[in-house]
């Protein structure tokens, strides 16, 4: 299965909010959506949820049109919200009836859940006595709940201590190897680094950067060198460096241990290394850059 | 249709799980029991034989005593006086010093000093709102003087009196409807609607608004149809509403029955409602009822917080007291022409229409019509109010004006 997005615009008003979304997103290899605050990812997530409609664009389900109601989904919307005076296990069984389910195995599959998240306890109690991230974990079995051939995700960490992350980061392993299609928007991007295969950066409405991850951070990583000497503090190093080694290559970053250096055109890693012995620095390290999805994300997206 | 029972089926289930809902109606049947065994536990407690013959006098006892000085020379026949003065004993008093104090005391009601035949003078304490037999006193003092001076013209008062007020003896034949007594019954069943209607439009409306300030709203719109959820809440609510309302009338008949002596049978007609005003009553009760209960649902999802929610609803409350006025003045005179409209127009004709089938003549396919106008009016506005309810979701902040929302409506 794969789900597309294509050429999504929406206006709120008069003013313009997305500028031609385009993603996609297969069963499997799941979607990373990133961006700052306010850059639109809700925003493209309530539109494939059909929440409100963009004003044009489309979205494709196996190139078919994509209509939520007939597919089963896991939507973890951004704003959290269940009803604070029922009692957990009673809405979920709700909501599970809502979808299309029956009594008996709705109960089942929640309870399920409940026993998975560690939240069995309170099968009974009214959700609003239950902590905050408890009430999270509530509304994360409504949305696994039925096992969804599409489950979106919006923020889903957010709230949860580093035990209850490991939880749903087990879950979510299990979820792309089931082979179901996830859609997963966050600005957390260790989460991200960790689960997604393809990612979509979106800022102020646009997608800036786009594709498969690994080739993205070769690609920011091309030409670029981290280099550490022993015994010597990265500010001396980057001294050294701007003096000796100006015609061979530039210093992108200076980083604690380490300097982040980018090739000059026509030089290679032995000019580089030749140019270090013979000035008799002991290396300690001396490897590719690759960068990290956070530094991607700033350097593409930051305020400059 | 399946998710709209389910719907149906948690909304109607919500209303008795909640506690306002459960302890109104527990006041309300309280209310309705107490009030129709009142005579039985009046006569249990302050019972008076109503059989002896000496009733009548000890209620007048009851009354109170009214002292008076004679000083006309027995120009007043006191006998005659105190005949005519229903409001109570007559004591004479000799001195007026005596009678003064004694009305200062309380242990009489007020005084009054008999100067001529058509001339007295009154004491009493306090200058009340509510007379001290004044009236009375003088009514007493012209019927005496007139007894007494027919007598000197030598007729006979009784014949002249026979005269003056003869006994009429009338029937009315009505030929038909008999509004002055369906006017007691009409007049319940349409205020017990407007509370209804009243009491669970603000329901309706906070509980939407509470789906959208606790957020529940976004995964319910998308775990099913929009429709299924305003339809299921609103007809939900109307099936409640209904229950509390004939659970509270069942109660009071049943206590009716039981309490049917002490109250002389004089409520029967209250309790003998005909059945086609009963189900014209039904009908287009259920039909308003789920109309404004759309309008209401629809406003509930066009506010972020439930305080919001009777300021936006006020213009619609005030189309619907207003409503409620024409059925009660129609009542009046079931063939005004404003009745006659009003029983037309969806927003008034469930009230107005059955006010006029209850008290006044109307033709058969006036009914049938403004019916069908109301019942297509109702499904339309729950189209409407199940987009309303949809496209209000996400709109947080300020209230989302009604005329802003159905502009929208119209964009998308």
């Amino acid at each position: 299965m794969n789900l597309e997005v294509k050429d999504l615009y929406k206006s709120f008003g008069k003013t313009e909010v997305l500028h031609g979304i385009n993603l996609y997103v297969e069963s499997g290899r799941p979607l990373g959506l990133l961006g700052r605050n306010g850059a639109g990812k809700t925003t493209t997530i309530r539109i494939i949820m059909d929440l409100f409609s963009g004003n044009s664009g489309e979205i494709l389900l196996d190139g078919k049109k994509f209509i939520p109601k007939n597919h089963k989904i896991g939507y973890l919307p951004e704003e959290r919200g269940l009803y604070p005076k029922k009692k957990t296990l009673e809405q979920l069984i709700y909501l599970g009836e809502l979808r299309g389910f029956n009594k008996k195995e709705v109960k089942e599959d929640a309870l399920y859940w409940f026993k998975r998240l560690g939240i069995e306890e309170y099968k009974d109690k009214k959700l609003e006595t239950l902590s905050k991230g408890n009430q999270q974990k509530v509304q994360l079995a409504s949305v696994f709940l039925g096992r969804p051939e599409i489950i979106i995700l919006d923020e889903p960490f957010s709230g949860l201590d580093p035990i209850n992350s490991q939880i749903l980061k087990d879950i979510i392993f299990e979820i792309i190897n089931d082979n179901r299609i996830l859609i997963f928007s966050s600005h957390q991007m260790n989460y991200v680094e960790e689960f997604c295969e393809e990612i979509a950066l979106i800022d102020k409405g646009d997608i800036v950067l786009s594709g498969d991850l690994n080739r993205i951070k070769e690609e920011y990583g091309k030409d670029r060198l981290t280099i550490s000497i022993v015994d010597l503090q990265s500010r001396d190093l980057k001294d050294i460096f701007i003096e000796k080694f100006k015609d061979i290559a530039h210093i992108v970053e200076t980083r604690k241990d380490y300097l982040i250096i980018e090739l000059l055109d026509g030089k290679s890693k032995k000019d580089l290394l030749e140019k270090i012995i013979e000035l008799d620095l002991d290396i300690d390290m001396f490897s590719n850059y690759k960068p990290k999805l956070s530094d991607i994300f700033v350097e593409r997206v930051g305020d400059k | 249709m399946r998710e709209f029972f389910v719907v149906l089926k948690f909304e109607f289930l919500n209303f008795f799980k909640n506690k306002a809902f459960i302890i109104s109606t527990a006041i309300l049947a309280a209310m309705i029991i107490i009030g129709l065994s009142f005579p039985t536990i009046k006569n249990a407690f302050f019972g008076v034989e109503k059989t002896k013959e000496g009733t009548a006098i000890e209620e007048q006892e009851d009354l109170g005593t009214f002292g008076y000085i004679d000083s006309t020379d027995g120009k007043i026949d006191i006998n005659t006086l105190k005949q005519n003065f229903p409001a109570g004993k007559l004591k004479e008093f000799t001195s007026k010093e005596d009678l003064e104090s004694e009305v200062n005391k309380g242990n009489i009601e007020a005084g009054f000093i008999l100067e001529d035949t058509l001339k007295y003078k009154n004491i009493i304490k306090n200058n009340e709102m509510m007379g001290s037999g004044e009236g009375m006193f003088e009514d007493a003092i012209i019927e005496t003087y007139r007894i007494k001076e027919f007598e000197n013209l030598g007729i006979n008062y009784n014949e002249v009196q026979g005269l003056i007020r003869p006994e009429i003896q009338s029937e009315t034949v009505v030929l038909g409807k008999d509004s002055a007594n369906n006017f007691l019954y009409t007049n319940i069943l349409v205020f017990g609607l407007y509370f209804v209607i009243l009491m669970y439009g603000q329901l309706i409306a906070s509980g939407v608004a509470s789906e959208k300030s606790n957020r529940a709203m976004e995964v319910l719109v998308t775990s099913t149809d929009s429709k299924n959820l305003i339809f299921g809440k609103v007809i939900a609510g109307a099936l409640a509403g209904f229950a509390q309302f004939f659970t509270i009338i069942a109660l009071g008949m049943i206590t009716y029955q039981l309490n049917r002596e002490a109250w002389d049978n004089s409520l029967d007609f209250l309790f003998k409602i005909p059945a086609d005003i009963l189900l014209n009553f039904a009908l287009f009760g259920i039909l308003g009822y789920l109309f404004y209960a759309f309008i209401y649902g629809a406003l509930g999802a066009l506010v972020s917080r439930t305080e919001d929610i009777s300021a936006s609803a006020t213009p619609i409350t005030i189309i619907f007291i207003g409503v409620f006025f024409i059925a009660m003045t129609g009542m009046q005179n079931t063939e005004g022409i404003l009745l006659k409209v009003a029983s037309f127009v969806p927003f008034s004709s469930f009230m107005a229409m059955f006010v006029r089938v209850s008290m006044g003549s109307v033709k058969l396919w006036e009914v049938i019509l403004s019916l069908g106008i109301l019942f297509i009016s109702t499904i339309l506005i729950g189209i409407l109010a199940s987009k309303i309810y949809r496209m209000g979701t996400l709109r947080y902040g300020n209230p989302v004006k009604l005329k802003d929302a159905l502009k929208s409506l119209k964009e998308d």
